[in-house]
């Protein structure tokens, strides 16, 4: 089974649509990998400080309080949300088969963002916070973020209404979908936490944004992604598409249950952490059908995963987005969750999910776009190589570290007469290895930014065929070329 | 037909989260804000007179108000939770003095109620470091307070907390730290974290 080639004028209107996405695209991605890259240095400082509590006490800017959200800030607001803008817009123009038009506007509202996101940073790190994961920026900052948000995206959900064909594709319904999720739960839990009148539930929102972000932000757009990428690589149609359609929509009325079990047994009703749980259980089953089903259609082509660095990253991001709804699951119940809660654990369940699949993935995609959009090929394919498995190295390397570091501090914290200190000390290798995998992460990522940047001032390689992971000698072409396949 | 299909798709995402939307944000938000003190039942005597619970009386004002935002802005919340979790979730309630004055049998897990007098309640991201409900029963001396703050490791050398010193100064003579007013109001905070009053109509 193989999917239709396209014609030369397809092939033109496409060249078309990926130049008229060139400047905005380019830039909310560079500016993404910038901000990836200060946040993996923020995200080092943290954990070394976690490790060195002495280290410069005196700075202000060095508490472990500021750091560890400012680096949060950067990373989900500065690159996530950015990288994830940046891949709806071309996703849309591709899948809608409209150019995209007011790109000019969409640069200016992208300086607007990245100032509101500048603005969420320093303002933490300067000590205007207020202890809140991701919502802790000062109240007059956040209209500033939504307004910018709505600003750039307002041009991709009308796009949804003005393509050509009838049946929607699965991955524009995820983009839709994650275009209007992201404000709405963005502005409801904004207002309510700076209403301030019902306290607890303040804290009980910021969970709630947490897991609602991770469900309704990160996920939906990396399988906007998958559900693209993994087709047009290797060739073949999604194995089942009504699967996909009863995922997606399992996730659109599950995944905003979720967020409260992160304080179970605190001061709630039990039945919403109850809920919560439950509704995570039911979204572990809509994922790993999810990603069951792409890698289903990716079967017999095991070889192009070895030179694709799109099909590579994309698949890797895809098994991380696995793991994180089975340990979320888990962590989900109280046989696991009552010693889970508050220990690394859920540290390391926001770094899986902001950084491990979400991050994967969007790798996966710019790889992909940013050639197409450039007219540029990737400089080199051995760096691509080592961005992969510096990434892949720091992201197993924090999983297995807070995962073991929280079960171990769990179960100190469960003896009650066990001195609390010696919690901490049991920690020691779970916090070094946090700083041993922000270094390598901060290494891939600087390379990234390096290749990026090149391709954004057009010092890409002018080629005929893509870069490859593994170059063949005297070989172009494509990697499916490459693998033997086409 | 484009309309259309367009109109199903948003109608339906905006239905499938309407639902936990009402029932798990505004509902609960509602019932939260409307949460008021609770007066005690004739019969149940109160150390100090206390007419309700929460005691009103005891809300933050002024400089522990101000600590507040200084707990916040300093990021405690990312390293120390207030709460403390029922027995049946934890083993807060057995850790020596977590859970309130357990020597008159005050100790208890924490409720909605006893954040009243916070806008956002600091429940805490991760427990680096200790549960702070109680640690005004813990700690009540000022000048162990100032060191738990300015000097953390002479007190425990395996702490893992940051000397907080940008909220000191040195003192003229170079000697001793002199608290600023964000320490003084930091440790007004610290000493007002008591979440063991009695509840009425129990105990």
């Amino acid at each position: 089974m193989t999917v239709p080639q396209p014609t030369p004028e397809e092939i033109e209107e496409r060249a078309t649509i990926d130049r008229s996405t060139r400047y905005p695209v380019m830039f909310f991605f560079t500016s993404a990998a910038a901000w990836l890259l200060a946040a993996t240095v923020l995200g080092f400082l943290s954990s070394l400080k976690m490790r060195v509590p002495g280290l410069r006490d005196d700075c202000q800017f060095m508490g472990y309080g500021r750091l560890f959200p400012a680096h949060m800030n950067a990373l989900v607001y500065g690159w996530a949300m950015q990288a994830g803008i940046g891949v709806a817009l071309w996703l849309m123009a591709r899948l809608t088969r409209t150019p995209l038009r007011h790109s000019v506007a969409i640069l200016v509202t992208g300086h607007l963002w990245n100032a509101a996101v500048t603005l969420s940073v320093i303002t933490v790190w300067f000590g205007f916070g207020k202890s809140i994961p991701l919502l802790d920026f000062p109240t007059w900052v956040w209209p500033v973020v939504a307004i910018a948000y709505a600003l750039t995206v307002m041009w991709v959900v009308p796009m949804f209404r003005t393509r050509r064909e009838g049946v929607p594709y699965i991955s524009e319904m995820f983009i839709v979908g994650a275009v209007l999720w992201f404000p709405w739960i963005f502005i409801t839990a904004n207002v309510l936490i700076n209403k301030g009148t019902a306290p607890v539930m303040g804290a009980g929102l910021g969970a709630w944004f947490i897991s609602n972000l991770s469900y309704f932000w990160m996920a939906p757009v990396s399988l906007a992604v998958a559900y693209y990428i993994i087709p047009k690589i290797s060739g073949r149609p999604i194995f089942s598409y009504p699967l996909a359609h009863a995922s997606f929509w399992l996730l659109a009325f599950l995944a905003g249950w979720t967020g409260f079990s992160r304080y179970m047994g605190g001061p709630f009703p039990a039945w919403m952490s109850a809920v919560s749980g439950a509704a995570a259980i039911f979204i572990l089953l809509a994922i790993l059908a999810t990603v069951v089903n792409l890698m289903i259609s990716l079967r017999g082509c095991s070889k192009l995963w070895k030179y694709s660095p799109s099909l590579r990253f994309t698949v890797f991001g895809m098994l991380m987005l696995a793991i994180y709804a089975i340990l979320s699951a888990a962590s989900s119940t109280y046989s696991f969750g009552k010693d889970l809660q508050f220990t690394h654990f859920v540290a390391g369940l926001d770094i899986l999910a902001f950084y491990g699949f979400f991050s994967m993935t969007i790798f996966g995609a710019i790889y992909f776009i940013v050639p197409r959009i450039t007219g540029s090929e990737w400089p080199s394919g051995s760096r691509i190589r080592i961005h992969f498995w510096f990434s892949t190295y720091g992201i197993v390397t924090v999983i297995v570290a807070t995962l073991v570091g929280g079960v171990a501090q769990g179960g100190d914290l469960a003896i009650w007469d066990r001195a609390f200190s010696v919690s901490f000390v049991n920690s020691t290798a779970s916090i070094v290895g946090r700083i041993v995998a922000w270094a390598l992460i901060g290494y891939s990522n600087l390379l990234f930014l390096i290749q990026l940047y090149q391709m954004f001032i057009g010092k890409g390689r002018k080629s005929e065929g893509p870069t490859l992971l593994h170059s063949e000698p005297g070989k172009a072409g494509s990697a499916k070329a490459a693998a033997g396949l086409s | 037909m484009k309309f259309d299909r367009f109109a199903k798709l948003i109608a339906g995402i905006s239905l499938a989260f309407a639902l936990p939307w009402i029932f798990l944000v505004i509902v609960p938000f509602i019932q939260g804000s409307n949460l008021e003190p609770v007066p005690y039942p004739e019969g149940q005597e109160v150390d100090g007179g206390i007419a309700a619970y929460p005691d009103p009386t005891l809300y933050r004002n002024g400089s522990s108000d101000y600590g507040r935002q200084i707990y916040a802005a300093e990021g405690c919340a990312y390293c120390h939770t207030q709460v403390i979790r029922p027995t049946y979730a934890g083993a807060d309630m057995w850790r020596p003095g977590w859970g309130g004055r357990e020597e008159d049998g005050l100790a208890r897990e924490t409720q909605a109620r006893d954040y009243l007098q916070e806008e956002i309640a600091p429940l805490g991201y991760q427990r680096i470091g200790p549960d702070l409900s109680n640690v005004g029963h813990r700690i009540t001396e000022r000048e162990l307070m100032h060191r738990h703050l300015s000097d953390p490791r002479s007190l425990d050398p395996d702490s893992g907390m940051p000397a907080f010193l940008h909220l000191y100064e040195e003192s003229p003579d170079g000697e001793d730290l002199k608290p600023t007013k964000k320490a003084e109001a930091l440790v007004d905070y610290l000493l007002s974290l008591k979440k063991d009053q009695p509840l009425p109509g129990k105990g």
